[in-house]
This record gives C-alpha cells, sequence and structure tokens, in this order.
C-alpha cells in the first residue's frame, strides 16, 4: 500500500507570549478507511499571464466531475511569485476561499461534488452508402462500406473519440448514448443537436430521439491572478 | 513585527519516482514584507455528531491574507467533519486529517462551519489574522 504524508509545521518565537511550535502528521487515507489514497495528478507548475489587466481569466484547476465525490480528496497549492502585492484568488464553485499571496501555500480537502452531465440518445436508421458521413462535435464519422447497417455505422460512431462527450453503446443496437465530459447547464444539449449533421447519399438517417440537460458543477476549483503581468503557481491533486 | 512560519512538507511512494514536496511562508499581512500577522485565535473542541459550528464568532478583516489552520484528531478513522463555507461544501476533513488555507471571510457567508458525523470529533484549529471585527451581542 502507498503511504503518503502531510506535515505542517506552525513555529513562531514571538506572536504570542509563549512559543507557538505546533508539528502534525497526516497520513492519507481513503474516506473511512486506513487504506492510503491510490492516486495522485503529480505536482504540476503553471504560469498565467493576459493581454491586459482585462483580460485576465480564471484557470480551471481542477473538474470535480473528473474525480470521486465525497472522497478524502487534498489538494496542494502555491502561489510562488515573489512579489509581494500579487496573489491569486482560490474559488470553489463560486465561493471564494481566499487569496494566496506570494509565497504562500495551502493545503485543502475538497469534496469533489460536481452537477450532472447533459446526455442525449442518437438513433440511427435505413441505409448508409460508402462516404457517407456523420459529424459531430468535430468528429466526422465516414461509412466504411457501402450498404453499412445502422448497427454497422453505430459501432464506427462509437470507435471515434470526441473531446466533448463520451459514448454508451451495445452491440446490436441502432442506438448509442452520448454523455458530456464536463458536467453543465441545458443549454449544451441544445448546441449538442444542431452540431449533429448528416451527409448521406441515400435515405440514412441520424436522429436525436432523447436527451436530458444536465446541471453545473457544484465544486470546480479556479483560480485568478491578481495581475496579468506572468505569476506562477504550482498544484497537486491526491484524490482516490 | 511577529513571525509565523508555516511550512508543509508532502511525501509519497504513490508514483513511480519518491515524491517529496516541501515549502514554507512566513505569514505576512496582505500585500506585504515588513508586517506579519500579529493575531491569532486558538481553540480545541469536541463535536458531538451532527453538531454544527461556527468556527469564527467574529468577522476578520475581508479580503486580507488570514490563514486557517485546522485538524481532527479523532483516533477513529470514520469519523470526519464536513467543512462549509457558507452554503458551499468544501471537503470532508477525516480523523487524523489537518488543512491550512487563506480565510477571505469576504463577507457572512463566507463563515467557516464544521459539522461532526460518525461520532464525537475532537477539532482543533488556529486563525492567523490582521484584525477583526466583533459581532454584536445578541
Amino acid at each position: 500500500m502507498a503511504t503518503t504524508t502531510a506535515t505542517i509545521t506552525l513555529s513562531s518565537t514571538d506572536l504570542l507570549s509563549d512559543e507557538l511550535a505546533l508539528s502534525t502528521t497526516a497520513t492519507l487515507t481513503t474516506a473511512g478507511t486506513a487504506t492510503g489514497v491510490t492516486q495522485a495528478s503529480g505536482l504540476s507548475r503553471k504560469t498565467t499571464s493576459a493581454a491586459a489587466a482585462a483580460a485576465i481569466q480564471a484557470n480551471v484547476l481542477y473538474r470535480a466531475g473528473d474525480y470521486l465525490a465525497n472522497g478524502a480528496n487534498k489538494v496542494y497549492i502555491k502561489n510562488t511569485s515573489t512579489t509581494v502585492a500579487e496573489f491569486y484568488t482560490v474559488v470553489i464553485d463560486q465561493e471564494v476561499i481566499g487569496r494566496l499571496y506570494a509565497g504562500d501555500w495551502m493545503f485543502m480537502p475538497w469534496i469533489a461534488t460536481s452537477g450532472t452531465k447533459a446526455l442525449f440518445t442518437a438513433t440511427i436508421d435505413a441505409t448508409w452508402a460508402v462516404g457517407d458521413t456523420w459529424e459531430f462535435d468535430g468528429i466526422t464519422m465516414t461509412a466504411a462500406s457501402a450498404g453499412d447497417t445502422p448497427v454497422a455505422i453505430m459501432a464506427q460512431i462509437d470507435a471515434l473519440n470526441y473531446p466533448n462527450w463520451t459514448t454508451t453503446y451495445v452491440a446490436t443496437e441502432a442506438t448509442i448514448i452520448f454523455t458530456a465530459r464536463y458536467a453543465s447547464d441545458a443549454t449544451e444539449v441544445v448546441y449538442a443537436t444542431a452540431d449533429s449533421t448528416t451527409d448521406t447519399a441515400g435515405d440514412g438517417t441520424m436522429v436525436i430521439s432523447g436527451a436530458a440537460a444536465g446541471t453545473a458543477s457544484e465544486s470546480d476549483i479556479t483560480i485568478r491572478p491578481s495581475v496579468h503581468t506572468d505569476m506562477t503557481y504550482e498544484t497537486m491533486l491526491i484524490h482516490q | 513585527m511577529a513571525t509565523t512560519t508555516a511550512a508543509v512538507t508532502l511525501t509519497s511512494d504513490l508514483l513511480s519516482d519518491n515524491m517529496s514536496v516541501s515549502a514554507s511562508t512566513t505569514c505576512m499581512k496582505a500585500g506585504t514584507t515588513a508586517d506579519g500577522l500579529d493575531q491569532m485565535e486558538y481553540a480545541y473542541v469536541n463535536l458531538v455528531t451532527g453538531d454544527e459550528y461556527d468556527l469564527i464568532a467574529a468577522t476578520p478583516t475581508a479580503s486580507k491574507a488570514s490563514k486557517l489552520y485546522l485538524k481532527n484528531h479523532s483516533i477513529d478513522e470514520t469519523y470526519f467533519v464536513a467543512i462549509t463555507q457558507g452554503t458551499q461544501a468544501i471537503g470532508k476533513l477525516y480523523a487524523g486529517d489537518w488543512m491550512f488555507i487563506p480565510a477571505d471571510f469576504h463577507d457572512a457567508a463566507g463563515e467557516i462551519a464544521i459539522t461532526a458525523n460518525g461520532g464525537t470529533n475532537k477539532i482543533c484549529y488556529a486563525l492567523f489574522h490582521e484584525g477583526i471585527t466583533l459581532n454584536a451581542s445578541a
């Protein structure tokens, strides 16, 4: 079993009349067990900048939908800036946690509660000719052979990699379920429907036969730099 | 000037290469290198399951460089406290876990609360700050 530890030392000789010397170590385990956590993102480092102050954007550090909700996840973030007035504002969902000034670091548990992901069901029918296409999410499926059956076309669609969606497909069926990779609100379903285009020489069809709206994620972690000039942060996620 | 140092070391054999991450910061007032955080509150509380406890009874000056340390001293691994800020769930601090975060306290919704689960949790916390506004008496 992997062993991951986090040690903090808080010290001061002049804050109080008595010396402050606090040190403690936590062995990071999965929720409610003595089993060590098994996954980590590894330490990463990124420099943020923008063309002007008005163009500063938040950076998404971790999307809740990518991790186990309610796990004993831990997030480490450090502002490596050396300019004292520069800070990152750390936000979870829409709630400001606080400011990390130059040299400051933080270590906190993370609940990783996601929203729900939009999904839709696509149903294919009729006969597709070789070269007929169905395009979605920037990816084009091209029918491999003349007279492809709906099931054969679905298998080809399922085999492709979509940047913003995953697929659920049961062989021998003429339907496939697309699920958004990230939780978001209802507008994405509308977008998905509009984004689907079919180009067939015959009578092949692809219709959106069902859809469900998603809801926004509830605990994505973002940070926003205080200045548009270069600032650098380091971060790591230890999770279940 | 008070000098308070917060250091962290993260180690693990989880990855192919052994991980050892260390960082140390001197807790300064917002945007300065000349003046350290010079006030603190420190407490130890027992929380019965279901009890919600507002960590900060007063309101530290908002949008500063306040720091909050919190440790769950419980031993039973199934015990935890749920951390919330306003209505936002932050995470769960299980037995033996600790956290150290900047605390914004931007308004009443920025208050941090903990709720005990599993049994009576033993919680230690410290807030380092640069001034508070006392709440009016009820």
